[in-house]
């Protein structure tokens, strides 16, 4: 019983401790620095965030740059490509194969005999 | 609500004169929040400026002006946890560089500067900051806006978007745990009046 009475004591005091300290830090009156002081700050952190975004631009602008250039290098080194001959090496020897083939097949001219006497 | 909503709505379409006026409509109370959040009255100002920052830099994202004192609360209640995060953090570095004797004879050179109220106030303010030191910076933060700053558990729960009863559990735990300090603290509570 006298353990739940000094328990219930203690949220008390607890709870008075709080609004003693609510009443030992009242509200304070802000200094005349306070506004110029925070347009500075937001001014200042306005002109990082304006760097970064500048930064970030010019990055997008010299990568889009960069991949327009490699893009046309691309189509140069194809087209200069197609100029030389197409065919793969394996197009070739089967080219050359089927040549050799028709040789084989050719068929065998027969000379008539003259006199068959 | 302090300020009218077409105020909040013009700060939030970018009107600077419109934002200039809803700081300074909040900025005192939102000083003395943070100032009851923090304990450390030389702080007060910058961490305020911060809070004022970040609403500068988000207003924008606000969907209504119904929800602007939740939203500014949220803001200053991250602001303060930052705070103290840090300092803890540097409070751990320099406290391993002095040693206990050193420790004592500043915090008595420094209470001796100070005079009586203001000593009292500070005395207050230690005590509080000691008992809440066995509670995490979150919770320190959710138990000053209960406990000191009176805000509801349903004002909370729009400030933290957090179910109300997730609230009352996490509330009771970092309160028991606070009490339990509360009991075991040698320190007589300084200046309480009694019971309520």
């Amino acid at each position: 019983m006298d353990q739940k009475h000094l328990m219930g004591d203690d949220e008390e005091r607890l709870d008075a401790l709080f609004q003693t300290y609510r009443k030992a830090c009242p509200d304070p009156e802000p200094s005349a620095n306070f506004m110029p002081q925070l347009w500075q700050k937001i001014e200042a952190r306005e002109r990082t965030s304006t760097v970064f975004v500048r930064l970030a631009r010019n990055l997008v602008t010299a990568a889009l740059a960069l991949s327009s250039i490699m893009a046309l290098m691309v189509t140069v080194s194809h087209s200069r490509a197609t100029s030389l001959p197409s065919d793969t090496y394996v197009e070739v020897l089967e080219e050359d194969h089927a040549r050799q083939n028709l040789d084989y097949f050719e068929p065998v001219r027969v000379d008539p005999i003259a006199d068959h006497r | 609500m302090l300020v009218d909503f077409e105020l909040i709505i013009r700060a939030r379409d970018g009107d600077g004169a419109a934002f200039n006026q809803l700081v300074l409509a909040y900025r005192k109370r939102i000083l003395g929040t943070i100032g009851r959040l923090i304990g450390h009255p030389e702080d007060v100002e910058d961490v305020g400026q911060e809070v004022f920052l970040r609403l500068y830099f988000s207003l924008d994202q606000l969907r209504s002006a119904e929800v602007f004192e939740p939203w500014l609360y949220r803001l200053t209640a991250n602001a303060a946890y930052d705070y103290l995060r840090k300092r803890r953090r540097r409070m751990e570095s320099r406290m391993a560089d002095l040693s206990e004797q050193q420790v004592t004879v500043a915090d008595a050179l420094a209470s001796t500067k100070v005079d009586h109220d203001e000593g009292q106030r500070k005395a207050i303010r230690e005590t509080v900051d000691s008992l809440l030191d066995g509670v995490s910076q979150e919770d320190r933060v959710l138990l000053m806006m209960k406990e000191v700053e009176g805000l509801s558990l349903k004002e909370l729960g729009k400030i933290y978007h957090v179910n109300e009863n997730a609230l009352k559990v996490r509330l009771f735990r970092a309160r028991q745990r606070v009490l339990k300090s509360f009991r075991t603290s040698r320190k007589p509570a300084v200046g309480l009046g009694g019971s309520r």
